[in-house]
């Protein structure tokens, strides 16, 4: 049998989100990020001044996107993109110039001094090829984060894009992110 | 503000990389020069032709030290991407620097060379079947490297300027930018060394070439440059905020005064007040020292500042995070 199409994607609920960063520490723990370095954040966004006033948070990371500028430009081929549309960085080929960090318009990734190679965000790669969803997905006690694949007509996050509205971040530059924040 | 991934490092090989390129590209059309028959300026072809090679074999050693491996730089030369602008300008700068030392040996003079090949053991026969003279292919080999000059110097416009996350890069105008500024370092770096080489005197018809071109390549420049902002704060809201840095922002004293200023309207002025005399009114042109050394060694300030502006600038410029949200 022929293998099946797949584009992995996550869907965001931001509205749900309360800022407890359980994300962040679930994805250090699973993938050994150093201290001072992150492949995931919760931006904040503050409107207004006391008392009418209000926040936002909107957790981030690798936007995965369908054409990455990071990978476009690195010159050794270390940054490379799944056919799932994961995109990962070959640690082996990695010479560590940084022209991936300067091109990424989301600033999603981090210099690794220990290896003085780049890393990011894998979507957790490992857990997903065994069937497990991600780390930060899993940890998340308000569920603001559907792992799921877009190819699959019966996905929950198929369904979610289907019916709900949604945007993604800086679509303009032309890297077609795949991280879909819900309005 | 957003992190330094690239730093001084960065930019003090981006402007070592210019100022190869154009010190080739204006000995090269030096050699080429000639006067009834004989090679208008022979000094400032040997004196070009020596010094290129050297600032850009140091900055390519610079940028491989920057590397977070520098000892897989190798790797740059298992892969060919024509998609990054570095994988395509590591080759390029490779054989532009190959050429440059070739062309600075053909212009060794003869005691030079062996002198030399004297200190290479006699033993290694390999190394002194180079000890050659070829000096006769001058101009074939100078012919070749201009269009890896030119490259060169384009080059390290396009590493940055396409990189289409950072606005204050992306536009087609840093190439040329970066191209013009390299050219015209590499003019006014061969005025100063033969400025400084008090052995052979500089000549005003020398002098005078050297700031003839010096002249055209800073116009060339400020007509890359005055678009640039023109067209940036005309533009979409991403890159009249990016263009804000230079323009309100951290980078705007830095830019105006010590970029625009003092390393390239005043050299340019002190250039014009030179010429002009000869140029329009056919006096003799008397080339003064201390003017020559003054402005050749702003004109080299502001090309370093000027990478050093975008590189800093550049990095800082985001679709996102600039004060503004969303």
């Amino acid at each position: 049998m022929a293998m099946k199409k797949r584009r992995y994607a996550l869907v965001i609920d931001s509205r749900k989100c309360i800022n407890c960063k359980a994300c962040v520490v679930a994805c250090k723990a699973e993938n050994d990020v150093p201290v001072g370095n992150f492949r995931n954040w919760i931006n904040e966004d503050r409107q207004g001044e006391y008392p009418k006033l209000r926040i936002d948070f909107e957790p981030e990371q690798c936007h995965h996107c369908e054409s990455p500028s990071c990978a476009r430009v690195c010159p050794t081929g270390a940054t490379w993109q799944r056919k799932d549309g994961i995109v990962l960085v070959n640690y082996d080929e990695c010479i560590g110039c940084r022209y991936c960090m300067i091109a990424c318009p989301y600033d999603a990734r981090y210099f690794h001094e220990e290896s003085g190679t780049v890393h990011k965000c894998t979507l957790c790669n490992h857990r997903v090829d065994r069937g497990d969803v991600p780390a930060c997905v899993e940890t998340c006690p308000s569920k603001v984060r559907i792992f799921g694949d877009l190819e699959d007509p019966a996905s929950r996050i198929h369904e979610l894009l289907a019916t709900r509205r949604y945007h993604v971040k800086e679509p303009q530059t032309g890297n077609g992110p795949q991280l879909y924040y819900l309005l | 503000m957003h992190e330094v991934n690239w730093g001084l490092l960065i930019v003090v090989y981006l402007f070592l990389g210019g100022l190869s390129a154009g010190l080739f590209f204006a000995a090269g059309l030096a050699n080429y020069l000639e006067v009834d028959g004989k090679p208008a300026y022979p000094r400032i072809a040997r004196m070009g032709a020596l010094l290129a090679p050297w600032p850009v074999a140091i900055g390519s050693g610079l940028l491989i030290l920057d590397l977070g491996n520098w000892y897989r730089f190798y790797k740059l030369f298992t892969h060919f991407r024509w998609e990054s602008p570095m994988s395509i300008g590591s080759y390029l700068l490779t054989i532009f620097t190959v050429i440059a030392f070739v062309y600075a040996f053909s212009w060794l003079p003869e005691d030079w060379r062996q002198k030399l090949f004297s200190k290479v053991p006699p033993t290694w026969k390999l190394v002194h079947r180079l000890n050659v003279d070829i000096s006769a292919h001058r101009k074939t080999i100078a012919m070749v490297g201009f269009p890896f000059s030119i490259g060169v110097g384009i080059y390290t416009g396009v590493l940055l300027g396409a990189v289409s996350a950072r606005p204050f890069w992306n536009t087609n105008l840093v190439a040329q930018m970066f191209l013009f500024s390299a050219l015209s370092s590499g003019a006014a770096a061969l005025l100063l060394a033969m400025v400084l080489d008090k052995r052979n005197p500089i000549e005003a018809h020398e002098t005078k070439f050297l700031i003839t071109l010096d002249i055209v390549f800073i116009v060339l420049e400020l007509f890359i440059i005055l678009p640039y902002l023109i067209h940036g704060t005309l533009s979409v809201l991403a890159v009249k905020q990016a263009l804000w840095l230079i323009l309100g922002g951290p980078y705007t004293l830095v830019f105006w005064v010590f970029f625009m200023g003092l390393g390239l309207l005043v050299p340019l002025g002190i250039e014009v007040y030179e010429l002009a005399p000869s140029l329009l009114k056919g006096k003799p042109f008397h080339g003064d020292r201390n003017l020559a050394l003054a402005a050749s060694g702003l004109v080299i300030f502001g090309g370093f500042l000027l990478r050093y502006i975008f590189v800093y600038a550049g990095q800082a410029s985001s679709f996102h995070k600039m004060g503004m949200l969303h």
